[in-house]
């Protein structure tokens, strides 16, 4: 591609400025191809030059700013800009289409691409040719679509593209915008904060001059291996070398990192941040020898003192004090300091903060008391441990919603999180003061998901270090590349309380939904282990990442294997 | 007007009325954006300009050359999605 963006359908959005430095570029490359055949240009173009029939000089640079077409200046006379602005208030830019009156004076048709004359109070349908019908009746030669604004001349027959009118219908598109912003959020389901319409980037001149300088341009194809880098193992750090694996893949950190949105105002040279965002640098540089990432593992033992030393550490340890540097040295978006764990809006709690909700219920009066923590991970208990693990009865919710099978008897993912959503007796040796009794009384306590995070991890618990043993659990969990996580949910949980068991599973809710993207591994024993990471590229290709060594996977070998780490990522992303 | 033409104006009315026809609108726009539709058609469009040549190409002629796609291109699970919608709809307000 040539650079330019391939997104400008919205001829509203495009200022007079930005259309001159795109039709000068495009004069440049076609003077430096004049050798080829005559093409029409196509890539980046608004639909306002479609019409510029006539106005389009090849081969000559002029201005061209949109001069709309002759007819007009019969339009643009006594008070023309107040009208067009009232025209555009009332009957284009507004939600409230009065239903009354925006039908076809011909026919009254609501819809067909309603049309109104700009010379008189007249609507008409483009579509069953009402409108030109007045128009030549009348000999009033302009007309404005109701729906997107533009001005359709039938003298030219085309939509014209006047600089004035085209500045008006902008104005007023953007105060309309505004307005509703306040009055939307109601209307929607979930609450929509909108500040400003979206508007598709624009290159601005010193982004089109730097594009001009540098022609090269990296295409991702389907099966480039952009993004993937090996890590030296600098001595027992495959359990960091695992979680930047797991993080570089992550596509909205990725993101965040790639388009440069980390602004350091830390004064030292210690600032993780910084150094993650290297790491991408590093990643997707194109680079194929492995990175060694030594000045990482300085700042995490500078920063988190209790991982410092050439011992095995534990993988899952790594990414909680990795994910609590980074926040830390985070701003959040309103360049408040990261320091208030509640408020912070940095682009680690974007990604990876959840809400759990844990509800204690006291068994006389039963009062519930919640409380809502935040959480970057989930940590699962095995069957196997020394906690009790209550195996559940085959099928029941999540399960048959997650399509696994209980034919090996294997436990699965979803098993773990009923069990670590159930309600839990919580002993008489445990009894919780009651806020109602005033009394202290036996409970029941339930966790359930208040606030699902994007990136959802979850951390198998194989590692037992009780007072009496230290072991790996090597017990097989069965997880799906496709989760959803709606059954654990606390909403979902009210609603079982009211009676309605069955809940009729709705098949466009897509909020719960998640697909697996990394998976951490731990072969070995507790002693001596060694840390590997599934990771996904371009949505079905898997690879392995071993220290050095990334070897391609399939989805199969992911799946089989035991699964320390599950990294899941939403499949469908909202606007706050 | 036939009865049947009288009807559809009338939910048409209270569609709009009861701003149900701007939020079916907005439902339809997401899910056609999610589901590849817009970008599809964004191509299609593309190559009718580069058929008829930059030039001379006009709106009408994308209008003329889009909309049948356009229709039939839509999936069969959107489709299902807005039918019950406005089905939904019309049993709320049953008096039509």
């Amino acid at each position: 591609g040539c650079g330019l963006p391939d997104n400008c359908t919205n001829r509203d959005a495009a200022p007079a400025s930005w259309r001159r430095d795109l039709i000068a570029k495009k004069k440049e490359r076609k003077l430096a191809h004049a050798n080829h055949a005559q093409r029409p240009l196509l890539i980046g173009i608004c639909t306002g030059f479609i019409a510029q029939r006539g106005r389009y000089k090849p081969g000559a640079v002029t201005d061209m700013s949109p001069a709309g077409c002759p007819h007009v200046n019969g339009f643009k006379v006594d008070n023309w800009k107040q009208n067009l602005r009232v025209i555009y208030q009332c009957f284009v830019w507004t939600r409230k289409r009065k239903a009354k009156s925006c039908i076809c004076h011909m026919c009254g048709a609501h819809l067909n691409r309603l049309h109104s004359c700009l010379s008189c109070v007249f609507f008409a349908c483009f579509a069953k040719k009402h409108i030109h019908e007045h128009a030549k009746s009348k000999r009033h030669n302009l007309a404005i679509d109701l729906l997107y604004g533009g001005i359709y001349c039938f003298m030219c027959q085309d939509y014209i593209y006047d600089k004035d009118m085209e500045q008006i219908a902008k104005e007023e598109q953007r105060k309309a915008w505004k307005m509703q912003g306040m009055t939307r959020t109601h209307t929607q389901r979930h609450t929509h904060h909108v500040k400003a319409k979206y508007s598709t980037w624009e290159p601005t001149k010193r982004e089109l001059e730097l594009l001009r300088h540098n022609p090269k341009r990296r295409r991702i194809t389907s099966n480039c291996t952009i993004g993937l880098r090996g890590l030296i193992n600098l001595g027992n750090t495959c359990f960091m070398n695992c979680i930047v694996q797991a993080l570089t893949h992550t596509p909205l950190l990725r993101d965040f990192f790639l388009s440069d949105r980390h602004k350091c105002e830390m004064q030292s040279n210690s600032c993780l941040v910084c150094e993650m965002s290297q790491l991408f640098q590093e990643f997707y540089s194109g680079h194929r020898s492995p990175h060694i990432p030594f000045r990482l593992l300085h700042l995490v033992w500078t920063h988190a003192r209790h991982l410092a030393g050439y011992e095995q550490q534990d993988a899952h340890e790594f990414l909680i004090a990795a994910l609590d540097v980074l926040h830390r040295h985070c701003k959040d978006d309103n360049g408040k300091k990261a320091n208030n764990p509640n408020h912070c809006n940095c682009i680690i709690d974007q990604i990876f903060t959840g809400g759990l909700q844990s509800d204690v219920t006291c068994q006389v009066c039963h009062g519930v008391s919640t409380t809502i923590d935040p959480f970057w991970d989930i940590s699962l208990d095995l069957p196997g441990s020394s906690t009790p693990f209550w195996p559940l009865s085959p099928g029941g919710d999540g399960s048959a919603l997650n399509g696994e099978s209980h034919a090996t008897g294997a436990t699965t993912l979803t098993d773990c999180l009923r069990r670590f959503t159930r309600p839990e007796h919580l002993g008489s040796s445990a009894k919780i003061k009651c806020s109602g009794c005033h009394s202290y009384q036996e409970s029941t306590k339930q966790l359930t998901m208040k606030k699902l995070p994007i990136v959802a991890c979850f951390h198998v618990k194989r590692f037992e270090h009780s007072a009496k043993l230290r072991r790996k659990i090597t017990t097989y969990v069965s997880f799906p590349l496709e989760l959803d996580m709606t059954p654990f949910m606390a909403s979902s949980k009210e609603s079982r309380m009211n009676g309605q068991y069955q809940q009729a599973v709705d098949p466009f809710n897509n909020d719960n939904k998640y697909s697996l993207f990394a998976v951490v591994n731990h072969q070995g024993t507790l002693e001596s282990g060694h840390y590997t990471t599934f990771i996904r590229q371009h949505k079905d290709q898997w690879f392995k990442c071993d220290d050095a060594i990334i070897t391609k996977a399939s989805i199969q070998d992911v799946l089989d294997s035991e699964g320390y780490l599950l990294f899941y990522h939403k499949q469908f992303l909202e606007y706050e | 007007m036939s009865k049947d033409s009288q009807m559809r104006a009338a939910i048409n009315q209270k569609l709009i009325e009861t701003g149900e026809r701007e939020r079916l609108k907005e439902l339809l726009r997401a899910k056609l954006v999610e589901c590849g539709w817009k970008d599809q058609l964004k191509a299609h469009c593309k190559d009718v300009i580069k058929e008829k040549g930059l030039e001379h190409v006009t709106v009408e002629d994308l209008v003329t050359e889009v909309t049948p796609k356009g229709r039939a291109l839509v999936p069969d699970s959107v489709k299902k999605e807005l039918l019950h919608r406005i089905r939904a709809f019309l049993a709320q307000h049953a008096t039509l």
